[in-house]
């Protein structure tokens, strides 16, 4: 496994500077909420610089191997080292989390949360940042389940504390269901570590270094390998979510404050889907063949269970949760082809949706601050009221549905052609079925969303919010408050929109970082 | 080698407008940009910057056909030529000019954007941006004050660099993105006025149905593309997207059957919900929600013959997958003959004059696509190009009677009538037109119409001439019909001066009107100045109205004789600068100028010499290919032209034409006691017209039955399940866990079970005893559960050990 | 009379090497100090034997270093029946260290409700002692003294508020249980002598194997053993005095209870199994991965169903504890023997650091909340957000959250367990992980009182934490994160070679 070990300093850095952060807020008292607020961005800010300039350091022509590679002796005892680098395939997810951050922390400059307490809050998303980033760069199992949990308590408060009604039921249940899944992924983890330990040749270092075992693990027996992938495949499939491991994630994402349910959209479920082409697969070649198929299944299925979760809300927010279900699915669809076209579909459906799904849960955010509530019915006319909001939730909504010119839609198409030929060894028939489902999925995409978009944005407002006659003290304030979006809502959010509108035209600006990684990744299969 | 060269040179001095034809759609695009961010500080409020835009396509459109024209004449003289049907005689073979450069690439697969150009893209691109141009200055008088203006604007502009990406699409990924672009500004225009939920639902039901359609685009592209992908790259070096690449493919012989079969017919879905067939054609009349421009537009003129321009592009493969060459009847030609006279009968029942309009387009798609699936292409292609000028005609026709006649409203029944007289320019296009569609000797609709109803019978397709006889008879009737109703007899409602305004939309309730009633209103809104025109009653409408409505009339009028096939060969220009060659040709890529990969294919590099009809059966040309030597399009026959055919379908059209002026004389004016309310007292008459004001109960059926099905209670079920089941196991592993966890902590930790007090009886006693003092007894308790652990533990692990 | 029978037995005294034992000798005078001090320092001024005792401590920790710097290779007294090594030290330095915190938090708990100041030290120190010693005893008597010597002066402990009648239940229950446990141990530790004819553990060991005159008897006595030390590890279900005994106690000698005397049993049982009776692991293999199972499950079951907090954390350790004897289940398959020591004493070192930290954290804030009620920490965060963060570090680190210590705890156990890698293993494993799942719905309840719920009746002014405790406090978190975020440090203490030597024959 070459790689290249020049500035390894740079991601260490990267990854760990929001926590100076912390540190220095934690210096700052409590009361001073603003300075909290600069300390908070700027730090942010350092920190995505710092991803920019690894953006320029990036050797792209050599995007299959693991560039700024560090590997420092970290547990000796357990042979798990402090490894960490990153390639094509996670150099886009790495930069996108610091992205998503800074911008969380502008839109958080006016918004923050009840019962508010800035320093907590943005403490909290800082350790986040560190978590999220942590993962993308860790080539060590242990260290990957170490940044992997370190997200868990800063969303489990951030949900807790700043969210909604069952802010408490929803932190707990997220949580417990991670919990759930890690735990698995640990012994499975482990017991991948003593198997392979076990089928080493001479002369190899057992470790839990993921470039190692993505070498040798194909050495392991069938069942072996199936055990195993079982074990991580429940870890992972929690955090994407899969069907039927989701039902943590519309209430998580209901409850959760705007800024959570931006970053547990944007970075935190693409986790899950990161472990299943960083570990799962890379490594358990046999057992991803094995499990390919039912993976592929759950895909579909929750490709249209989650539309019809959606067609089923009445709440804004709750819908949008809901697709996520059903974007995933598609994401997992391409993995579980397990062919390099596919693995790209799914690498860039994790990015697109990222920033599209990151975009509505902004918009759900600031239509609950306007209006009070998010009750699809009550909502109506919004584009008579809130022009450019109304237009910009369209626009998130054509490129959610995968309109072609729109990042959406790269992440399902190929996806769907992918699946018409997955990797030799799985059925055709059964992956043409998927792919003819995930086909309907689509439309079904196009309907709740227009759907949405109709019922919330078109007719005339109801007359609760259009200021006129007989609405109650909720409408009044409602009417209040009804501006069009903010300053620091353009800001947060033009780089999410440009970002959407040049991948949707310019999609090659990523697959040519995922390619050669991915293939690299699949050279089990023949990729 | 000589000859190789010599073709080497000649595709290179292709010329400027056809090397950078890719430039057409690319600045609207642009302009579509700028009128969204600059377009409200305009002077004109960004109406300009779209005009522009398609005044600037439209040229560039026009210097690339001309360019072609020239092309193709130079191969004539000298040039390479291949043999076709008529035995010796010769006609000139030109590629299509593929111009592709790497989009994105993705395991291994290149994915291509840039031109295809030859006859049918060019025909279309300057139709395209022609009617464009021509809408978009309507709409400067039309939508004048309009709340949205500069949207619209926007949006129309959008459509077009869609369209026209769309139309020179060398390969299926570029041409998806046209076609989903167009659903979008379909969607966005329909519910322009979306101020009236009316409007949102039609536009919503719009994109929707197209979009089911459209899963079939995207499954038959994938299989297409993964069936061919390992031949084209090997024998053409270019991916199975691309279109030149798939047609070579299917016409090869090597392409599996199945495959080919499957793909044609997802396809056709595809190309079903886009063009308005039946069983998907009722979203077009909806549609009709829409401002008047954009009917006529794209709901007419362009974007619903994309599904034809599809099957015509991809032709190949439907002609191989549908075995379109021999005369069982196809997919595609039932489809379309179906769609005819189901279409034509429903625009019978219409009082909203888009409404008759609609259904006349969607039976004049059927004419189309019946064509296509009877192996007439060129006279299909030939009606797209016609049918575009007198549709977009009538269209703005009408709406010049909704804007300065009928105070925008659109019933002919209630607010029309007699305005021939006050409205003479809008109203003598308006005839021409229909005439035209009528397929009257000689305007445009009789050249295409009569040409694919003659082939499709030269074909073996008896049945399906005589539907499309039918069909003219059809059209001839109904279209005499709005006619009279609009601007003969009396006048009536708003016609007649009578300015209702307010309650416009309640005083009837029928419902198509209705969406009229209020977009109209919406209209209103925006700006008061139509008061005034509703207050002075009828009047012709101002010059940027009229002038588009007479040029495309003039069109209507001589279109036909671009491809006048009664009046011989030389006539015959469009079958010779359209129709692409059933030759096989040796294809050669070559590295070209410009970002990434490029592949022209080559002109021939040998003429064909003798062959026999046998050949025929290869569905190419007729002798036996060369080593590598590939064929682009089936060897479609020519019905010879014979004016006794001619004669037999222009006199059922006169029959139509009269009979219906006759019966609408008779029944709107006259009054006759026999014909009106018949089809109240006659049980079948009034059965058929029930059914058919029924619209077959297709609406009934998605809307009512199907879509509510899966909005409400499948949705509900689905998400009943998710709460209840999944989320009830969560919840009641956490439930279970802690009951049991107090059931334990009750009766086991703090009551310990008495069985094992007594079983340690002794042990208890004492200590009991011993314990007194204290003020529970748990003590004696906790101390029998260990010794009895520790008992029977040691019991069993004897018994084991020994 | 008696001299004359002593005459005939020839006896001289043993060579002593007093550096070995050093550390029992400073903390022998300082008890003797401690009590004179204790009778002449006035009421006013007892706080200065709290002081001493934390010098004497930190004296004791003194030898223990220098011992572990001096030379490698075990020291070995009383021809082997009490043996400096590692293994030994390191849990010398755990006990004196823990004890010095336990002091700490002791300091003003003592000081305010009013004890007997000295007396309270004196025992603290003793039972120290004894766990100290019990970390050298290779041998049945010695093993048996050190427990006593540790476990008599906690029931006093246990007892201390004594105008409390739960204290006193408390005190009297640990006691009686207590000595039942002793006695069938003891009845365990006799069958053992009268097999093999010895109370040297090595020498058990080398009568002891599977082949050979293997039979009931030895199975009866092995069981027995283990059931003493079950009693003092508290693990289901020999585990009932604890709850009770944890809730009425006095919370820093909770806090000692919980963690010192625990450690200490499991001490003495490491030592046992992997000395005394390794070649018997088919006996007692089975026996703890029942035990281990209970203990993980019950205990976490019931610790979700308590409102207070101290009950909570009683029934926490115990689950804990199921942890800690996850490992020693499968100890003699495969080659898990190293790696499951290794576990045990990680896991003794990380626990004791996150649970007294946790005890800590409690005292300091019932110090404002005047309530062991979980639901009085409503809104600890808002008003006292050190404390908030503090007591999530020490919850979240027992909940095994990375990369709070806990993790690398628990991780070395699951990992240990795997190596032993048959169908016992990946059971055990499996049934581990759901608990660690389980163990969260309570830890995380506090943490929900502490971050999400508002302060009950408002009271939000928080109370000045005592320099003792924020001495405490800061020693606890510090090794909670340190050996979370570097486990290296302290896994090096685990690999202990010479010790697992016996399951190599």
């Amino acid at each position: 496994m070459e790689v290249l070990r020049d500035q390894n300093w740079l991601l260490t850095v990267g990854t760990f500077l929001p926590l100076v952060g912390v540190v220095v807020m934690l210096f700052i008292p409590k009361s001073d909420e603003q300075s909290h607020k600069s300390v908070a961005l700027i730090t942010a800010l350092a920190t995505l610089a710092i991803g920019i300039y690894t953006l320029t350091q990036f050797d792209f022509d050599q995007a299959d191997k693991l560039q700024f590679f560090a590997d420092a002796e970290w547990i000796k005892v357990i042979s798990s080292n402090y490894t960490i680098g990153l390639d094509g395939m996670s150099l886009p997810l790495y930069i996108l989390s610091m992205i998503v951050t800074v911008l969380v922390m502008i839109y958080s400059w006016d918004h923050i949360p009840s019962p508010g307490n800035p320093k907590a809050f943005l403490s909290l998303m800082l350790i986040l940042q560190t978590g999220m980033a942590g993962t993308f760069i860790a080539q060590d199992l242990i260290l990957f389940f170490v940044f992997f949990e370190v997200v868990l308590l800063p969303m489990y408060f951030m949900i807790g504390v700043w969210g909604g009604e069952q802010r408490q039921y929803a932190s707990l249940k997220f949580f417990l269901y991670t919990m759930f899944g890690s735990a698995l992924m640990l012994v499975a983890f482990i017991a991948l570590f003593f198997k392979v330990r076990g089928a080493l040749p001479e002369g190899v270092e057992p470790s839990f270094s993921i470039p190692m075992l993505a070498e040798y693990g194909g050495l392991l027996g069938r069942s072996a390998q199936i055990w195993i992938f079982a074990g991580m495949f429940v870890g992972f499939a929690v955090k994407v979510p899969m069907f039927p491991f989701h039902t943590w994630l519309p209430d998580a994402h209901t409850q959760a404050p705007t800024q959570g349910s931006v970053i547990l959209a944007a970075i935190l479920l693409k986790l899950g889907t990161y472990g299943f082409v960083r570990i799962a697969i890379p490594i358990l070649p046999e057992g991803a063949r094995e499990w390919a198929p039912w993976i592929g299944l759950l895909s579909v299925i929750g490709i249209i269970y989650g539309a019809f979760g959606c067609l089923a809300q009445n709440d804004m927010k709750r819908l949008i949760a809901f697709s996520s279900v059903a974007h995933m699915g598609f994401v997992m669809l391409g993995i579980s082809t397990l062919t390099p076209m596919g693995f790209n579909a799914a690498l860039f459906g994790m990015v697109a949706h990222g920033l599209i799904t990151g975009m509505l849960f902004f918009i759900a955010g600031s239509v609950k601050e306007r209006y009070h509530t998010l009750e699809i019915a009550r909502l109506g006319g919004m584009l008579k009221q809130l022009p450019k909001l109304g237009w910009i939730l369209g626009f998130c909504a054509m490129a959610s549905l995968g309109l072609p010119g729109l990042a959406g839609f790269w992440g399902e198409f190929p996806a769907i052609l992918a699946a018409y030929s997955p990797a030799p060894g799985l059925s055709e028939e059964v992956f043409r079925v998927f792919m003819v489902i995930a086909a309907l999925g689509t439309v079904f995409a196009a309907a709740y969303l227009l759907w949405l978009f109709q019922r919330t944005a078109f007719g005339e407002p109801k007359p609760e919010f259009s200021g006129g006659h007989g609405h109650d003290g909720h409408g009044h304030d409602g009417h209040d408050d009804l501006h069009d979006v903010n300053t620091y809502e353009w800001i947060a959010w033009t780089p999410f929109l440009i970002a959407i509108v040049v991948f949707g035209v310019y999609p090659q600006l990523m697959f040519k970082i995922f390619d050669p990684a991915v293939s690299v990744a699949l050279k089990a299969f023949g990729g | 080698m000589l000859a190789a060269e010599a073709s080497q040179a000649m595709s290179h001095s292709a010329g400027w407008f056809l090397e950078h034809a890719w430039v057409i759609p690319i600045i609207p695009a642009v302009a579509f940009a700028l009128i969204i961010f600059f377009g409200k500080r305009l002077p004109m409020k960004g109406s300009e910057l779209g005009v522009a835009s398609m005044v600037a396509s439209l040229v560039l459109a026009v210097g690339a056909a001309w360019q072609w024209i020239q092309k193709i004449n130079d191969a004539s003289e000298g040039g390479v030529s291949y043999l076709t049907r008529a035995a010796g005689e010769k006609t000139p073979f030109v590629g299509p000019i593929v111009r592709e450069w790497t989009w994105w690439q993705s395991g291994g697969f290149e994915f291509g954007i840039g031109q295809h150009i030859d006859g049918l893209a060019l025909t279309l691109l300057v139709v395209v941006a022609f009617i464009s141009t021509l809408v978009q200055i309507y709409s400067l008088e039309y939508l004048k004050g309009d709340r949205r203006y500069t949207h619209f604007f926007a949006a129309l502009t959008l459509f077009s660099a869609g369209m026209l990406s769309m139309v020179l699409a060398p390969n299926m990924v570029q041409l998806i993105l046209g076609w989903e672009i167009m659903g979008l500004c379909s969607f966005m225009l329909i519910g322009h006025w979306w101020e009236d939920q009316a409007n949102a639902r039609a536009a919503l039901k719009a994109f929707f149905t197209v979009r089911v359609g459209d899963m079939g685009l995207l499954i038959g592209t994938g299989a297409l593309f993964f069936a061919a992908n390992n031949w084209t790259q090997a024998n053409l070096g270019v991916s199975g997207f691309n279109i030149s690449g798939l047609s070579a493919w299917a016409m090869s012989g090597e392409a599996s059957k199945s495959v080919l079969t499957w793909a044609a017919v997802a396809l056709f879905i595809a190309c079903i919900g886009k063009s308005g067939q039946f069983p998907l054609h009722t979203w077009l009349p909806d549609a009709m929600a829409g401002p008047t421009p954009v009917s006529s537009l794209l709901h007419s003129s362009t974007m619903v013959v994309a599904g034809v321009f599809l099957v015509a592009r991809l032709y190949p493969v439907f002609w191989e997958g549908l075995q379109i060459g021999d005369t069982g009847i196809n997919f595609i030609v039932l489809i379309g003959g179906v769609t005819i006279v189901i279409a034509a009968l429903l625009a019978f029942v219409q009082s909203d004059i888009k409404k008759v309009l609609a259904y006349s387009t969607v039976s004049q798609l059927g004419y189309m696509m019946m064509g296509l699936g009877a192996g007439a292409w060129l006279p299909a292609v030939f009606h797209i190009f016609t049918h575009a000028f007198f549709k977009a005609c009538l269209f703005l026709a009408a709406g010049s009677v909704s804007h300065s006649g009928s105070h925008h409203s659109f019933d002919m029944k209630k607010d029309m009538g007699g305005l021939a007289k006050k409205m003479p320019i809008t109203a003598t296009t308006w005839i021409i037109s229909t005439l035209a569609l009528a397929g009257v000797f000689p305007l445009a609709g009789f050249f295409s119409k009569d040409e694919i109803i003659d082939n499709v019978g030269h074909n073996g397709y008896q049945a399906f001439m005589i539907v499309g006889l039918s069909g003219a008879f059809l059209t001839a009737a109904y279209m005499t019909r709005a006619t009279y109703l609009t601007f003969f007899g009396e006048a009536r409602g708003a016609a007649a001066g009578e300015h209702h305004d307010e309650g416009h939309a309640t005083d009837h309730g029928h419902d198509a009107h209705d969406d009229h009633g209020h977009d109209a209103h919406a209209a209103h809104g925006a700006h008061d100045s139509h008061d005034d025109h509703g207050a002075h009653g009828p009047h012709e409408s101002p010059k940027l109205i009229t002038i588009p409505l007479v040029i495309l009339a003039f069109l209507a009028l001589t279109a036909g004789f671009s491809n006048a096939v009664p009046f011989g060969a030389s006539w015959e220009r469009f079958k010779k600068y359209v129709e692409p060659s059933p030759a096989f040709v040796m294809p050669e890529p070559v590295k070209a100028s410009g970002p990434g990969e490029a592949i022209v294919v080559l002109d021939s590099t040998r003429a064909s010499e003798g062959g026999e009809e046998g050949g025929a059966k290869s569905g190419c040309s007729y002798q036996a290919p060369a080593e590598g030597e590939v064929c682009y399009f089936p060897a479609v026959s020519h019905a010879k032209f014979k004016w006794s055919k001619a004669a037999l379908s222009l006199l059922i059209v006169a029959v139509g034409l009269v009979s219906s002026w006759m019966f609408c004389v008779q029944y709107y004016t006259r009054r006759n006691r026999r014909l009106v309310g018949l089809t109240e007292r006659n049980v079948i008459l009034r059965g058929g017209y029930t059914f058919l004001a029924n619209k077959y109960y297709l609406d009934a059926l998605y809307e009512k039955v199907i879509v509510r099905a899966v909005a409400y209670p499948i949705a509900r079920a689905a998400y009943w399940f998710n709460q209840n089941v999944l989320d009830g196991i969560v919840n009641g592993a956490g439930k279970i866990s802690r009951r049991t966890a107090g059931w334990v902590y009750r009766n086991i930790d703090q009551h310990v079970v008495d069985g094992a007090v007594n079983g340690s009886g002794a042990a208890a006693r004492g200590t009991g005893g011993a314990l007194r003092p204290v003020q529970s007894g748990k003590v004696n308790q906790y101390g029998a559960l260990l010794f009895a652990a520790a008992a029977i533990g040691a019991l069993v692990l004897v018994i084991v050990n020994t | 009379m008696l001299a004359s029978i002593l005459a005939q037995v020839p006896w001289q005294a043993p060579t002593i090497d007093y550096h070995a034992i050093a550390p029992e000798i400073v903390l022998a005078a300082g008890i003797c100090l401690i009590i004179l001090v204790d009778l002449f320092v006035s009421e006013s001024k007892k706080w200065i034997t709290a002081s001493l005792t934390g010098f004497v401590l930190l004296g004791a920790l003194i030898p223990v270093l220098t011992l572990a710097v001096s030379d490698p290779d075990a020291r070995s007294l009383f021809d082997g029946r009490y043996v400096i090594d590692e293994y030994a030290l390191t849990l010398k330095a755990l006990f004196l260290i823990a004890g010095y915190v336990v002091v700490l938090l002791s300091q003003n708990h003592v000081e305010e409700g009013d004890y007997y100041q000295g007396e309270y030290y004196t025992l603290l120190l003793t039972s120290l002692t004894g766990m100290v010693m019990m970390g050298s005893s290779r041998d049945l008597v010695s093993i048996f003294v050190a427990l006593e010597f540790l476990s008599i002066p906690a029931y006093m402990l246990a007892a201390w508020r004594k105008r409390d009648r739960k204290s006193n239940e408390a005190g009297v229950k640990y006691y009686l249980l207590g000595v039942f446990a002793s006695a069938v141990m003891l009845y365990g530790m006799s069958l053992l002598y009268g097999v093999t004819g010895s109370t040297l553990l090595s020498e058990i060991g080398r009568q002891i194997t599977v082949e050979g005159d293997f039979g009931g008897v030895h199975a009866l006595a092995i069981v027995f053993v283990v059931v003493g030390f079950a009693f003092k590890v508290s693990a289901v279900p020999f585990h009932t005095w604890a709850p009770d005994t944890y809730e009425g106690a006095p919370t820093p000698v909770t806090a000692f209870l919980s963690v010192a005397s625990k450690a200490a049993g499991f001490v003495a049982l490491v030592t046992i199994l992997y000395v005394g009776v390794p070649q018997a692991k088919d006996v007692w293999q089975p026996f703890l991965w029942v035990l281990a199972a209970l203990t993980m499950t019950v205990g976490n079951l019931l610790a979700l169903r308590q409102s207070n907090i101290v009950r909570m954390l009683a029934y926490s350790s115990i689950s804990q504890g199921g942890f800690i004897l996850m490992p020693l289940a499968v100890a003699g398959t495969g080659d898990a023997a190293g790696p499951a020591l290794q576990a045990v004493v990680v896991y003794l070192l990380v626990y004791a650091a996150m649970n007294l930290g946790m005890f800590a954290v409690v005292i300091a804030a019932s110090r404002t909340t005047r309530s062991g009620e979980i639901s009085s920490f409503g809104g600890l965060f808002s008003y006292a957000p050190g404390l908030g963060v503090l007591m999530t570090i020490f919850l979240a680190s027992l909940a095994g959250i990375p990369p709070l210590g806990g993790w690398i705890a628990k991780f070395a156990a699951f990992r240990a367990v795997l190596e032993a890698g048959n169908g016992w293993a990946y059971g055990i494993a499996v049934i581990g992980a759901i608990n660690s799942v389980i163990a969260f719905g309570y830890y995380g309840n506090v943490m929900r009182e502490v971050w999400m719920k508002p302060a009950p009746n408002g009271e939000t002014r928080a109370v000045a934490t005592p320099t003792s405790l924020v001495a405490a406090l800061t020693i606890t978190a510090a090794a909670t994160l340190l050996l979370g975020v570097l486990p290296g440090t302290v896994l090096r203490f685990g690999d202990l070679a010479d010790l697992v030597g016996a399951f190599g024959r």
